[in-house]
């Protein structure tokens, strides 16, 4: 079947198998690969992307389910050449180790400071929860977080 | 060339693959494609212990787009392994090694087959027919050790694939002088390392016709030599790259994909690529060992510890993989860091049907110190001592013999350590000495809090004997002054940040701005090896051998030879294994010492404990980067606080039930201690560059036995089997008498 979406900006027409998930259509299609798999039950949040505007679990949808859809992934999270606020966080205040989970991370975190300027340390937590990490311990996620919220309040 | 103002040693500087890995361009195995490329899945056992009497590979082959199958006849040398190569590469018939016909539990690998696409290769799996005789299985470690238990492996009657003991002093005289004595039996389970990203390789055949796999793992060079060994071709010949590593831990010390890739590609002379899913990485990588320990401790009324006896039980599983180097590593730190002189203890790691246990961060020291601190707990509550006063009493110190009857490598600051982390937790230091000063009770009527202290210590760098190594290559390019520095290093950067911090130290060692740095790294075609990013060893040995490659390059420099270039390989000092009668060793040249407090909240309704707040105070000699480092301990806390509360990976009959991270649950950003802090000590090691020691396994060692005296003070209850799960303590509590029936 066909499915149209834009992706980072892009308009994107490719034909799919009805069964593939946006995940595997956004790596292997359109070798997307920042996106990543990490547990295939949606746990751990690896493959976090937007989905107009909202974050969604890229191995919880089908391509299908994503048509003519705008979605965007971590490769289009930075803007006009200037990194999104919460990769410079991310970057300075050691918010990752290996670097697996970090794109989904991101793009949870970027939605969720979006929406909620200001959140507290506690509610980072509390949102963060559905994005794993094996590396870190999460203190300096949620450090990072919370420097891009309270700037995002700041400037509000 | 020391750390003076200007130096870049002790910096934050900001990792340098950190870029790549906000955006989204880091590219880890699974990332990289070649044109052209064909996909591997691999067909594992489905019998815990059998023999493969035929492997029909008719139906899968037939299938179309499906290139090749290859079974045990494919395999020139059909066996692997870190230690002992005691692992068919294949299982299956007409090996000329005996017992290579043998599945000996389901990670077993008995066929791979190779398609055109990953679907197509899924369904050729499903059609390859295994025939088995099954043969009996064991799946306890103590069971195994009978004799009436099956023989697992040709060349190991008693499944013992090591045994060590340690006979000092006299332990009638040391029973004796006790005025009291506490025994305990402390058991822990598997676990799993959980690295988020998934096993995945790309096989290949380079532009000088090396068989190339690019692959995350360890040890670039070990990884190569497990393939040309099982390939029976030259060294040369096979070519291993790490791209970007997504976690490790241990648990990509052993071999997964690289060899079956190696074999593929070469054979066929096309990429092949695989990429494995959650289930598969969970399945079919080895496990911390689950270890039981049996423990009888004696001290005289003033506490001094006066006899120690131990026995420690190990599953190896089916194979070895490092099994008896961690136990080695139980075996030494299962007495804690104290001096006692009549000790015997009886050491054992034994193979089972079970998945194979292997290296994971802490190497077998997280369980013995839940002995070993379990022991102290329990003496200083017999004694009504307090836990800190009665470790400092006992701690090594400069100049302590250790078990294994030599001393300690100088720069031992287990006192210190231990010092520094009651002071900047809640212990105060009055007349009667140390005082734990209790937490503030909950409101809360079913809620009980607890604070306790453990600590220990561990190797830096590769232990009893092994020619430890590490090589470092410069080159410094330039006219008037040094324009640009090339690193060469094989060493791999999992995550920690290892690549950084080598940069940094070349930095030092030559005198330039980091940013005249370039690191060329982790591929075995343009360096030689560095060793293994395992044993907390990679900062100490790498530092090492970049002095000694800068110290020539400057050398040449000044000669005036343009670009300057040299290379070094670092020997540390050498060390010995056991004696097999007494346990006399030299058995590691560094080590690096750590303890935490903790405070924890007991819920007696339900058994759940709240881990509230962790101070771990850890000796790294010298901080060579000061965010990373307390990144690696914030991390390794709250790795060691699933491990210790949460993380059970339940198998049964061999077969492992929750291989999800849906069943097996990891700390999420809600579980983890909101206060963590760290008490960095930088007591430097006498032979460590700019005085480093290691220090990212350290933190993982203490938190278990912490938190099991935690639970104690909070309640009265001793919990001695890991994980301590609601369900355990809430059976605990009840036991004792404690909370609602």
């Amino acid at each position: 079947m066909n499915v149209s979406m834009t992706i980072n900006g892009e308009a994107v027409s490719r034909e799919v198998e009805a069964r593939t998930l946006l995940v595997h259509f956004i790596r292997e299609d359109l070798d997307l690969t920042g996106t990543k798999i990490g547990c295939d039950t949606s746990q751990c949040g690896a493959c976090t992307i937007h989905v107009n505007g909202k974050i969604a679990k890229a191995c919880t949808l089908l391509a299908a389910q994503a048509d003519g859809a705008d979605i965007t992934t971590i490769e289009g999270l930075a803007e006009n050449g200037e990194h999104h606020p919460m990769q410079t966080a991310f970057w300075e205040n050691h918010g990752l180790q290996c670097g697996y989970c970090t794109p989904g991370m991101i793009m949870a975190s970027a939605a969720f400071v979006r929406d909620n300027p200001g959140a507290s340390e506690d509610d980072i937590r509390h949102y963060l929860e559905g994005n794993i990490c094996r590396c870190t311990g999460y203190h300096n996620i949620v450090k990072a977080v919370k420097q891009v919220a309270d700037a995002a309040a700041g400037g509000a | 060339m020391s750390a003076e103002a200007g130096s870049v040693i002790g910096e934050s500087i900001k990792r340098i693959d950190a870029r790549g890995k906000v955006t989204g361009e880091t590219r880890y195995p699974g990332d990289i494609d070649i044109e052209g490329q064909l996909w591997m899945r691999i067909k594992f056992s489905e019998r815990a212990h059998a023999r493969v009497v035929a492997v029909d590979v008719a139906a899968a082959e037939a299938l179309p787009g499906v290139v090749r199958v290859f079974t045990s006849l494919d395999v020139p040398v059909n066996e692997y392994g870190l230690v002992i190569k005691d692992q068919p590469v294949l299982c299956g018939p007409g090996g000329d090694k005996a017992g290579t016909d043998v599945v000996r539990c389901y990670m077993d690998m008995v066929a791979v087959a190779v398609a055109e696409t990953d679907t197509i290769a899924k369904q050729a799996i499903a059609l390859i027919q295994v025939h088995y005789e099954d043969l009996p299985a064991v799946f306890d470690a103590e069971e195994a050790m009978l004799a009436s238990a099956p023989q697992l492996h040709p060349d190991c009657a008693d499944n013992q694939v090591a045994r060590y003991r340690i006979r000092r002093g006299d332990m009638a005289a040391g029973w004796r002088a006790a005025d009291v004595v506490v025994e305990g039996m402390y058991e822990t389970t598997w676990q799993e390392h959980a690295y988020l990203q998934p096993e995945a390789g790309l096989g290949y055949i380079d532009e000088a016709n090396r068989v190339t796999v690019v692959v995350a793992g360890q040890w670039t060079h070990e990884d190569q030599e497990q393939i040309y060994h099982a390939l029976d071709l030259p060294p040369g010949q096979v070519r291993v790259i790490y791209p970007a590593i997504g976690g490790a831990f241990g648990g990509r010390e052993d071999m997964s994909v690289q060899i079956v890739l190696a074999l593929a590609a070469w054979k066929l002379r096309r990429p092949v690529k695989i990429q494995w899913n959650r289930e598969e990485s969970i399945r079919y990588h080895h496990k911390r060992h689950p270890i039981k320990v049996r423990a009888k401790w004696g001290a005289t009324g003033e506490g001094l510890l006066t006899a120690m006896e131990c026995e420690v039980i190990g599953d190896a599983g089916a194979y070895n993989y490092t099994s008896n180097k961690v136990l080695g590593n139980a075996h030494l730190t299962v007495s804690g860091a104290y001096e006692v002189e009549n000790i015997h203890i009886d050491t054992y790691a034994v193979y089972t049907n079970n998945i194979p246990s292997g290296a994971f961060r802490g190497f077998g020291a997280p369980q013995a110190l839940l002995a070993a601190e379990g022991q102290m707990n329990r003496l200083a509550a017999a004694l009504n001592m307090d836990p800190l006063e009665i470790r400092l009493k006992n701690s090594i110190r400069e100049g302590s013999i250790g078990s294994v009857g030599t001393p300690f490598p100088p720069g031992v600051s287990m006192p210190q350590v231990f010092a520094a982390c009651g002071a900047e937790s809640w212990w105060r230091q009055g007349e009667a000495g140390w005082q734990l000063q209790a937490p503030v009770a909950p409101s809360d009527s079913s809620k009980r809090r607890g604070r306790g202290l453990a600590g220990g210590f561990k190797n830096v760098g590769f232990s009893f004997g092994f020619p430890e190594h590490c090589w470092a290559g410069i080159e410094l390019q330039g006219s008037a002054e040094i324009e640009r520095v090339i690193l060469y290093h094989a060493g791999a950067d999992v995550g920690q940040g290892a690549h950084t911090v080598l940069m940094q130290m070349a930095a030092d060692a030559l005198g330039v701005p980091f940013e005249r740095v370039q690191l060329v790294a982790s591929d075995t075609a343009t360096s030689g090896s560095s060793g293994s990013a395992s044993a907390s060893r990679l900062s100490f040995m790498s530092g090492n051998a970049i002095r000694g490659a800068a110290e020539l390059a400057l050398r040449k420099w000044q000669d005036e030879e343009r670009p300057a270039k040299a290379d070094f390989m670092y020997h540390p000092p050498e060390t010995t294994p056991f004696d097999p009668q007494t346990g006399y060793a030299e058995p590691n040249f560094a080590y690096g010492y750590v303890a935490e407090a903790v405070e924890v909240e007991v819920d007696i309704e339900t058994g759940q404990v709240q881990l509230l707040e962790v101070v771990c105070a850890n000796d790294v000699g010298k901080v060579i980067n000061r965010q990373q480092l307390e990144g690696q301990i914030e991390g390794a806390i709250v790795q060691a606080q699933g491990y210790a509360l949460m993380e059970y990976l339940v198998s049964r009959d061999g077969r492992i039930l929750n291989p999800y991270l849906s069943t097996y649950l990891i700390p999420t950003s809600l579980d983890v201690p909101p206060r963590v802090k760290s008490v960095v000590l930088e007591y430097p090691d006498p032979i460590g560059p700019w005085g480093a020691r290691g220090m990212a396994e350290m933190p993982f060692l203490p938190l278990a036995p912490a938190i099991a005296a935690a639970i104690y003070a909070a309640t009265g209850v001793w919990i001695d089997s890991q994980p301590f799960t609601a369900q355990k303590v809430v059976a605990a509590l009840r036991a004792a008498g404690i909370g609602e029936v």
